[in-house]
């Protein structure tokens, strides 16, 4: 069913908490609002790797990469591994431990990648993948702003597809939906409230057709609303972090142009950097060239879609690096992602050295109708402020 | 009206107010009355006493509703074995947490002699001081010195003067005099052979009326030194009462009482059907009806018509998922929102609360709603369900009706429905945009909800036409009148008593009906203190004195 | 020991007939009704096996035609039928009782109202909220309830304090208990003495307890002395209802009884939802009557009364937006089945839920039986037929042997009898000493001998 009145509701710009009028005493302050161009505004509830995982896996016809802890363990001998073991009687985790101190001087790998030389490991090589052409080429030959790299073809048909983030990570266990890390990451944020993303459309004269609206993205600082049943509520009120960056621009998201046709919001591309939390770290996570692609179901309550762009090398890296035992089962190395990290960046190479620094990338969203109410002040983001890697592999490493 | 004056009237001296308007209606005056404390006395006196931090944990006895109060319930109520095993269980769970070492220097004036053994006098310092404030007028001195024994046989078994003071403020507790607001009476001077309520108990009536809680130390200072005798020193403290802090928590206990938000306790919606319904919601609707209220007559000062009305009202991050608005302040604080001029909503009636209090767990009720509309804000009574209803009639398995007004309509083709749903459903199908939770929409299983109606001969198009019905009926201030006069007395404002209502209406329309300004009216009038002699003749086989209200039917669905 | 007094009728009360009717044949001293001759005793000690009294309340009554079969005259047997197939195991512990009647002498029948207050009262409401005599469970209570910590012990399974069906009069009723949780604190909790642990001391903080309700409790001190006689008569119930409670501490400072049927229930585990979704409200049913049959084996009450769904049963299942209730009035008859299908449903569960009851006494070892056998529950409801409200023929069972004071397995047919003969069968069952009970055209003097030994 419908609702009514929905978007012509939202409020837009203006800033709401001017009114934070908690007090009953006095007489009324509220005005009456002016009817608001339309608005529609959705908190993004779920983001994972865009990761395509075929029946048989004919993606990745060498098997699923090995991971740090099994390089370890080929690495000793039957001697060395009961001693290391305590004849078989330590535990898994501690294990794991064990094989991420695989430094020279019992470095942990995974945040010292480059401390030893580990086997190469298996990356996509399937033809198909979800993601949108970045570099605008057909062969994916090299441009002024990206490397040469093999281009895919889009799950939904279209050519040229980049997403070197798949052709990483689609290859190792800890991405498939039988692994947590990404499920973890969901649950992280829909426990927390930490890293939420909203997505304001204004300048909306029809929600299914127009050629010109404004989209904004913004880093939310309310927890989630969930219902009863712990599931995403739609129509609740998100306030935006009003953080600034040192030179007084927002530290978080930005605006950019798009289109609705058929309920489908495109935007153009742009950088803007958003939060992320998930597997208890948070960070900044840069995109160049960024856009979404969202449809947005014909009651407006939801929508679901695909976000795309450019993301840096070693953001990448560091977020692995830090997942430390949360990888446990996830059969992944952080040396053999580090070198084909590397190797597989496709966009922005250094000007100095011509490498490129930044990986095609592609994510599958899901979002639900929200309200964006826009803080004004930015001491309001103290009480929630982002905390660069809250906690880091449960002290391991640092 | 005409009505004869009986020779026993009590003497209610019919005085006008200093010349201005007509002179208050004499009335038949009641015997002293007795009412058991309700839930929400009990626990406003114990915050209020003590303050919010102790902690009441216990059930207590259901209030039968009466005229369309629990607070008139209580003038009859009585003590179940299982509710005064509640009393006991929090009298000592109360008087264990005064007398903690945490809260002991804040309440007991003096130091014992020693912590481990009894202390006479302190204990009486400590026990006559609270015992005052909590049985409303000053202990009884059999009562105080067997309270004083009591706390020194517990301090002596427990070795511990304050875990006997303890047991001592708990006797207080569970004794009649507290539990029990007594209409104390006394020779009334100007009327020989008369009585009058004595001053303690003008200062019950008074406290309870526009507090909801026993009268504090000024107002008891007041009643020590007779000045509730005079209209002078009767002013005084209505005057300051109606601007105490307390004044809102009475006002909003009344309001509790009269729209049943009691109810709210044991609300129930389904969780599938309902997703955005939660406790949370519950809680909040419950707070929002209460704040736009007591904001509106309080702050605002607002006409009490205009709650039918107003598109100002306050909401939480909870609300604002039901009502789909963006609020403010999602984190739990409360922030003002006014509805567009078109929207669907105004007014007290509209808001998620009502919507949802008077609807079953899955669905919509129109006819619990137009009940309520009729009997808890106008005053008037819906018949009950006739018995012998033959349902198959408008059950055509091959034809559902899909709109709660198919539904009715075809229910009400019966003679012996047609006469209530008549009266309750056009009041109710206004509202049936607005769902089982409080939700709007704009169609029932895809038919459209036609809204239009019309209250007592004024016709509208939909819910915000039914709150300017409201607004405009007459009986929508008379109700709030009787309502108000039955809250403080018991009474019920018929017979004899609706000359009397006539002039508290008179007085409330000339304020411009605000309900502060109808509370002094009432407070300040004879009748509000009114009170003859009890006469044994005068009470029902169990002790009711016929004097006060009969139950009012009660009908759940 | 402690003398427990009952709570004792007033003269006035007496007078005016307001014990729901009762002859005032008040003949039988106090305590014969335990230690009657026609009762039990253990044959380890001799002691006599007291004998307990519940209700058990279901809303919307039977389908017809599905519930019980009738019969022509009463006799050994009842044929359950697809409704109450649940009950079938326990048939012998069961009289069911049909076609008696409820002359209301032009009174309304209050739907949903008229029926429970009529079958519990004796006397059928002026209005829907009135209520105008003591149901039959406080009558039984005030003889027998001495001896045992708790007067009654009031349940309901649905959420619902308000509803309790027992109550005094209407501005005289006890909040039910919702939650098994504080169920078990009440009965089990600190409070609880142990009959079977080896040593007893008393707790001298109940003594003071005690001390307390003797201060406050004694009339004589006159603390509400301004009142007028009217007004100190309401005060009686405060006294009686304090009494009570001094009683229950009593209890408390006496070392119990050695009780082999007593076996203290472990904490509560996966305790269901409070809210009137039918498979929340079954599970808690089930606790509360594993509960309250414990409680009555360990001598904490000699009187229950559970509501298993209300006078309306609002009963509901998660999804639907029709509840039992509204579907009994709207649903549409199936034209094969000759019933409404989704209200039939929850009415089966219903007695699925008293076939739970029964189980959790029959299942309690006492002496040569088990608790049923000394137990009498009275299962009631509100209508006979929800569809149309009907009260004439409302079912109403016995269950239970009650000592051996009732003949049990039958299938009583009223004739159209006055349904009060049933509530008069039970008073006189528990030992209440009264030869008549009802008001009006429900007034009876005519017990069922049939089933009483």
């Amino acid at each position: 069913m419908r609702s009514l009145l929905d978007p012509l509701r939202q409020l837009t710009g203006v800033a709401l908490a001017a009114a934070a009028m908690l007090s009953l005493v006095g007489p009324a302050q509220s005005q009456t609002k002016p009817k608001a161009p339309g608005t529609l505004s959705f908190v993004i509830t779920t983001w994972n790797y865009a990761i395509l995982e075929t029946r048989f896996h004919d993606e990745c016809p060498e098997g699923f990469t090995i991971g740090v802890d099994e390089i370890w363990w080929r690495g000793l001998s039957k001697a060395a591994r009961a001693k290391a073991t305590q004849n078989g009687e330590l535990g898994d985790s501690e294990r794991f431990i064990m094989a991420l101190q695989r430094g020279p001087n019992k470095e942990n790998v995974c945040l010292n990648p480059t401390l030893v030389k580990d086997p190469p490991m298996f990356t996509v090589e399937g033809p198909t993948a979800y993601g949108m052409n970045l570099d605008g080429t057909t062969d994916g030959k090299a441009t002024p702003k990206t490397c040469a790299h093999q281009k895919f073809t889009g799950v939904d048909g279209t050519p040229a597809v980049d997403n070197q983030v798949y052709r990483l990570l689609g290859c190792i266990y800890g991405w498939h939906k039988y692994d947590n890390i990404q499920s973890n990451a969901n649950i992280n944020r829909k426990t927390t409230g930490n890293g939420i993303v909203l997505v304001e459309v204004t300048g909306v004269d029809d929600t299914r057709n127009d050629d010109n609206v404004s989209v904004t993205f913004h880093h939310a600082i309310d927890q989630y609303a969930l219902d009863g049943q712990g599931e995403f509520q739609p129509y609740a009120s998100y306030r935006t972090d009003p953080t600034l960056k040192a030179d007084g621009t927002r530290r978080y998201g930005g605006t950019v142009r798009g289109k609705i046709v058929n309920g489908e919001l495109t935007t153009e591309p742009a950088d803007l950097n958003l939060p992320f939390y998930g597997n208890y770290t948070y960070m900044d996570e840069f995109f160049r060239d960024f856009r979404i692609r969202m449809k947005i179901a014909e009651d407006g309550e939801t929508a679901k879609g695909t976000a795309a762009g450019y993301y840096d090398v070693d953001q990448l890296v560091y977020y692995i690096g830090g997942l430390g035992v949360i990888m446990f089962p996830s059969q992944a190395d952080c040396p053999a992602i580090y070198v084909a990290a590397h190797q597989l960046a496709d966009g922005y190479p250094d000007p100095k050295t011509g490498e490129c620094k930044s990986l095609s990338s592609a994510y599958n969203f899901e979002a639900v109708s929200a309200f964006t109410i826009h803080s004004p002040d930015p001491t309001l983001a103290q009480a929630k402020g982002p905390l660069d890697r809250v906690l880091t592999t449960f002290g391991i490493g640092k | 009206m005409r009505f004869r004056i009986p020779s026993f009237v009590a003497a209610v001296v019919a005085l006008g107010l200093a010349g201005c308007g007509p002179s208050e209606p004499k009335i038949q005056a009641s015997g002293p009355g007795v009412r058991l404390l309700t839930e929400s006395q009990y626990r406003n006196i114990v915050a209020d006493l003590f303050g919010p931090q102790i902690v009441v944990a216990g059930k207590f006895d259901p209030m039968l509703r009466t005229n369309g109060l629990a607070a008139v319930g209580a003038w009859n109520a009585r003590i179940t074995p299982n509710g005064m095993e509640q009393y006991e269980k929090m009298a000592r769970a109360i008087g264990a947490q005064i007398v903690s070492p945490a809260n002991r220097t804040a309440f007991v004036p003096c130091e014992p002699t020693s912590a481990t053994e009894a202390d006479d006098t302190c204990a009486k310092a400590f026990l006559e001081r609270t015992g005052r404030m909590l049985l409303r007028h000053p202990m009884p001195a059999d009562q105080l010195a067997g309270t004083v024994a009591l706390a020194h046989e517990a301090a002596t078994s427990f070795n511990s003067f304050y875990d006997g003071l303890g047991l001592g403020l708990a006797s207080i507790m569970v004794s009649s005099p507290f539990l029990y607001v007594v209409d104390a009476v006394e020779p009334d001077p100007d009327h020989a052979g008369g009585v009058r309520l004595d001053s303690y108990a003008k200062a019950s009536r008074l406290s309870f009326l526009l507090w909801n809680s026993a009268p504090d130390e000024a107002l008891l200072i007041a009643a020590e030194k007779g000045e509730l005798h005079s209209k002078s020193g009767l002013k005084r403290q209505v005057d300051r009462m109606l601007a105490a802090p307390q004044f809102e928590t009475g006002l909003r206990a009344f309001f509790s009482d009269m729209l049943a938000f009691d109810n709210f306790e044991n609300l129930e919606k389904d969780a599938i059907i309902y997703r955005a319904f939660s406790l949370a919601v519950a809680n909040d609707a419950k707070e929002q009806a209460l704040r736009t209220i007591s904001n509106h007559l309080i702050n605002e000062k607002g006409d009490y018509r205009d709650l039918f009305t107003t598109r100002n009202t306050f909401v939480s991050g909870a609300l604002g998922k039901v009502y789909r608005i963006p609020v403010e302040r999602p984190d739990g604080a409360w922030s003002r929102y006014e509805f567009a001029p078109d929207d669907p909503r105004a007014g007290l009636i509209t808001q998620i609360a009502f919507a949802a209090l008077y609807a079953h767990p899955g669905r919509s009720s129109p006819t619990m709603r137009g009940r309520a509309v009729r009997e808890n804000l106008l005053c008037q009574k819906v018949p009950d369900p006739p018995g012998d209803v033959d349902f198959s009639l408008f059950n055509d398995p091959n034809s559902p009706n899909k709109t709660a007004r198919q539904r009715l309509t075809a229910h009400a083709t019966l003679a012996a429905c047609a006469g209530c749903h008549r009266v309750t459903d056009p009041i109710g199908l206004a509202l049936e945009k607005i769902d089982g939770a409080g939700q709007l929409r704009a169609s029932e299983n895809g038919e459209a909800i036609d809204t239009s109606g019309d209250l007592d001969g004024i016709k509208y198009a939909d819910a915000v036409g039914l709150g300017k019905a409201l607004h405009d009926n007459a009986n929508t201030p008379s109700c709030v009148v009787r309502r108000l006069y039955a809250y403080g007395t018991g009474r019920d404002g018929v017979g004899d008593q609706k000359e009397l209502m006539k002039f508290y209406e008179e007085k409330f329309a000339a304020a411009g009906y605000r309900v502060p300004d109808l509370l002094r009216a009432i407070a300040e009038s004879d009748a509000f203190f009114a009170v003859t002699k009890s006469k044994s003749a005068a009470t029902t086989a169990w002790g009711e004195p016929l004097s006060h209200s009969t139950p009012a039917q009660e009908n759940k669905s | 020991m402690t003398v427990l007094l009952p709570r004792k009728p007033s003269r006035r009360e007496i007078l005016r007939g307001t014990l729901g009717g009762m002859g005032a044949s008040l003949a039988l001293p106090f305590l014969d009704c335990f230690l009657d001759s026609k009762g039990k005793a253990l044959a380890a000690t001799g002691q006599p096996v007291p004998v307990r009294f519940g209700t058990w309340f279901w809303g919307l009554g039977f389908t017809t035609n599905a519930g019980i079969k009738d019969k022509a005259a009463s006799g050994m047997g009842i044929e359950f039928l697809d409704q109450c197939k649940a009950l079938k195991p326990f048939e012998k512990h069961i009289n069911y009782f049909s076609g008696f009647n409820m002359p209301l002498d032009g009174r309304s029948n209050y739907v949903h109202i008229t029926g429970w207050i009529a079958t519990r009262t004796g006397t059928a409401p002026a209005g829907a909220s009135d209520l105008a005599a003591p149901t039959l469970d406080l009558l039984i209570a005030d003889q027998i309830a001495g001896g045992s910590r708790f007067h009654t012990i009031d349940l309901n399974a649905c959420n619902q304090p308000r509803e309790n069906y027992s109550a005094r009069s209407a501005n005289n009723r006890a909040a039910a208990e919702v939650s098994p949780l504080s169920l078990y604190a009440r009965l089990f909790g600190p409070d609880f003495v142990d009959p079977n642990k080896a040593d007893f001391k008393p707790d001298p903080a109940v003594m003071l307890r005690k001390s307390v309700l003797s201060f406050v409790g004694d009339p004589s001190k006159k603390f509400n002395d301004s009142l007028g006689a009217a007004d100190k008569a309401r005060l009686d119930e405060y006294f009686t209802s304090i009494r009570q409670i001094e009683n229950q501490l009593a209890l408390q400072l006496e070392k119990p009884r050695h009780n082999d049927a007593c076996v203290v229930p472990p904490p509560l585990t996966g305790v269901p939802n409070e809210s009137l979704e039918v498979e929340s409200v079954h599970a808690t049913h089930k606790m509360m009557a594993k509960l309250v049959a414990m409680a009555a084996a360990c001598d904490q009450t000699k009187v229950f009364n559970m509501v298993y769904s209300d006078n309306q049963s609002h009963l509901r299942k998660p999804g639907e937006s029709s509840y039992y209730h509204v579907l009994s009035h709207e649903e549409a008859p199936d034209p094969v089945l000759g019933y409404q299908p989704g209200s039939h449903w929850f009415g089966t569960r219903s007695m699925e839920a008293l076939a739970d009851f029964i189980e959790a006494f029959a299942n309690v070892r006492e002496g040569d039986g088990t608790l049923l056998d000394n137990t009498l529950i009275h299962a009631t409801t509100e209508c006979n037929y929800a569809r149309t409200h009907t009260v004439d023929g409302v079912p109403l069972f016995f269950i239970g042997n009650a000592g051996g004071r009732l003949k049990t397995g039958m299938h009583i047919v009223g004739g159209g009898d006055v349904v009060t003969r049933v509530g008069l069968t039970a008073l006189q069952t528990m030992g209440v000493p009264v030869d008549k009970w009802g008001t009006a055209s429900l007034q009876t003097s005519k017990a069922i001998r049939e089933i009483m030994v």
